[in-house]
């Protein structure tokens, strides 16, 4: 059973953003990002296997973890998770081809394999899954060191997800005036739906206080 | 004293393989230390050997007629030095021994060939008139250091007989094989499994004696009707277990079932030799080497080969261009590099591209119609022109544009000359 450590954040850790909400993710326990297209999940999924796979900026633990990225709609696109700053060498990529089944039977095999600090099952659209199988999956990781975290499009209600994590669409961010001239970024913002945790309180928030405004950009 | 025997292919079989294989078992039936010279020559190491062979007229004659009896003659030479010993192995009858500290006065008359010179070499000592050791020998050592630098001092003292390099020691190669004959056939699965997994614990119990690791596994099934059925394993990282090994071998016979009644079984291992490293106490957690190969195995089984892997950027600037390469976690610790991305906006990629129809106003995109996305186009912007391997039998053209449909869907579409692809979305 992992045991949390409370410590001092390094240098430069963003406690009441971005830091903050990706230290959230608990190991050993199942979680969602829920929300329509164009709404960041993938980016705020890109930021968490970044901060995995490169860096000691999570609070103090060195070397760089694992990732296994389930891809149920083959939709990763590794120049974008370069750029996020994802260690690629890090990174084990299931394409399954548009195949739930196949999705949901390569996050079982993994999620039996520890040694993983990750495993992102990315459904988009082909979720989400049923009840029994998320049950099965956060059974899986369950009192391990791996973080499950679940990418689709709708959360199902009766899931087992100990954090859910809803992201919405604010705006885009053009550059110039009319005509714009490039596509410059786009500001989500990020809630927590459901939380069975106890360390939103940590961050300093408070109830209804549970959200996050981020900006990306391209 | 230092005593050096030269085994030298009598015929044209210095080109083959299988006749400095079958010299080199000759030699190290005689000697312990043996050196592979290449193209149909070796020495061993004849010092000491009285106790055993008698004296050394006596070894000579032994390895003459034990290397005709492999059915490859040589000629046989011993002496103090390589040279001298290559020297009475050219020259000499069939076996040639040189008397010790006589190869001084021996190799005075033996050719310069022997000393496996250059062409410019060869050319430029043939135009200063020498044919032979001794005239090179008889040269002043200053003035040949002063024409042929060091190499000429040292060709000098070879040519002496003062050889101080001790013999490279050839070893024959490991193999790690085993085989096991089924008495009556097997008919199904399970008693091959159960034997080959037979085979691979003593394969992985003598790589373990030798402190190695095995990163491939082959093996053979002979059927019925002189047919085979054969195939190979390449674990995720080098194994030395045992039941893992048969477990990934179970994995690959159950994908791909021998068609036939099976009479025999051999498993080869390609060994490979791993260091030990320690773990870092701070270190984030690996999957077990065991594990993940097991893992691994499975996953290509449910996804294909060519599903699974480490993403690789490849040197394209082909939109897309992405490869997979195998995926392989360090086993020793490596320290974290520093985070240098920044809040990305991630593009999820549409693959194939999904065919669109788009409609235009002024050259603009202003309607989608796909399978993904429909909708009117309320800004964008493009084209942002690319093209590339023209040069190539693949050349590629694409104009890309940035939009956003009326519901706020950002997407990336892709014009390549002939129609309109929905690239990605972004999210």
């Amino acid at each position: 059973m992992a045991i949390p450590i409370e410590s001092s954040p390094p240098p430069g850790w963003d406690r009441e953003g971005i830091d903050g909400l990706l230290g959230l993710f608990p190991p050993g326990r199942l979680s969602e990002i829920v929300g329509p297209r164009s709404s960041g999940g993938s980016s705020l999924l890109l930021a968490l296997i970044a901060r995995i796979t490169t860096s000691d900026s999570g609070g103090g633990s060195g070397g760089g973890g694992q990732v296994a990225f389930v891809d149920g709609m083959d939709a990763l696109d590794p120049a974008s998770a370069a750029s996020a700053g994802v260690d690629l060498s890090a990174l084990l990529w299931v394409k399954c081809g548009g195949r739930l089944r196949t999705a949901l039977s390569a996050a079982d095999l993994l999620a039996r394999c520890p040694g993983f600090s990750l495993i992102v099952l990315d459904l988009d659209e082909l979720g989400p899954i049923p009840a029994s199988a998320q049950m099965r999956l956060q059974r899986a990781v369950e009192g391990g060191d791996t973080a499950l975290v679940v990418r689709s499009a709708r959360h199902r209600e009766g899931s087992p997800a100990s954090l859910v994590v809803a992201t919405r669409r604010l705006a885009p961010r053009w550059m110039g005036l009319r005509p714009l001239t490039r596509l410059a970024g786009l500001r989500t913002e990020v809630s927590i739906a459901r939380s069975r945790l106890h360390t939103l309180s940590c961050l300093g928030r408070g109830q209804g206080e549970e959200s996050w405004t981020l900006d990306w950009t391209l | 004293m230092t005593r050096i025997a030269c085994v030298l292919t009598t015929t044209g079989a210095a080109t083959e393989p299988s006749a400095q294989s079958a010299l080199l078992e000759v030699a190290l039936a005689h000697s312990p230390r043996v050196e592979d010279a290449g193209a149909g020559r070796l020495y061993l190491d004849a010092s000491g050997l009285q106790g055993l062979f008698g004296d050394e007229p006596r070894l000579a004659a032994r390895l003459h007629r034990a290397a005709a009896a492999a059915g490859w003659p040589a000629r046989v030479g011993i002496a103090g030095s390589r040279l001298a010993a290559l020297a009475a192995a050219h020259m000499g009858p069939g076996a040639t021994v040189v008397e010790p500290d006589g190869d001084a006065a021996y190799l005075a008359v033996a050719p310069l060939s022997l000393l496996d010179l250059s062409e410019e070499l060869t050319a430029r000592l043939s135009r200063w008139g020498l044919r032979t050791l001794g005239e090179l020998v008889s040269l002043p050592t200053a003035g040949l250091f002063e024409r042929l630098g060091g190499e000429g001092v040292w060709l000098q003292r070879l040519a002496r007989g003062d050889d101080p390099r001790p013999l490279a020691s050839w070893k024959p190669a490991l193999l790690f094989e085993e085989s096991a004959e089924c008495e009556w056939g097997a008919e199904t699965l399970a008693p091959v499994v159960e034997r080959l997994g037979e085979l691979a614990a003593r394969v992985c119990e003598r790589l373990g004696e030798r402190g190695l690791a095995a990163d491939g596994f082959e093996w053979v099934c002979r059927l019925d009707g002189a047919r085979v059925h054969d195939g190979a394993l390449a674990p995720a990282v080098p194994m030395t277990d045992g039941a893992a090994v048969a477990g990934l071998l179970r994995l690959a016979l159950e994908a791909r079932p021998p068609r036939g009644i099976v009479r025999a079984l051999t498993l080869r291992a390609r060994p490979v030799r791993i260091t030990a490293t320690q773990e870092s106490l701070t270190d984030r957690s690996r999957p077990s080497p065991r594990l993940l190969a097991a893992t691994l195995n499975r996953l290509v089984a449910l996804v294909g080969a060519d599903g699974i892997g480490a993403p690789a950027l490849l040197d394209s600037h082909r939109p897309d261009a992405v490869g997979l390469g195998a995926y392989a976690p360090p086993l020793s610790f490596s320290p974290p590099s520093p985070l240098r991305g920044d809040r990305i906006l991630a593009l999820r990629r549409l693959r194939p591209p999904a065919p669109a129809a788009v409609t235009l106003a002024s050259g603009r995109p202003v309607a989608l119609r796909s399978s993904r996305l429909a909708g009117r186009i309320v800004a964008g912007v493009g084209p942002w022109r690319s093209s590339g391997e023209w040069w190539s039998q693949h050349p590629w053209l694409q104009d890309e544009w940035d939009v956003e449909l009326a519901d706020g869907t950002l997407c990336r579409l892709a014009h390549d000359g002939s129609a309109w692809h929905l690239a990605g979305i972004y999210d």
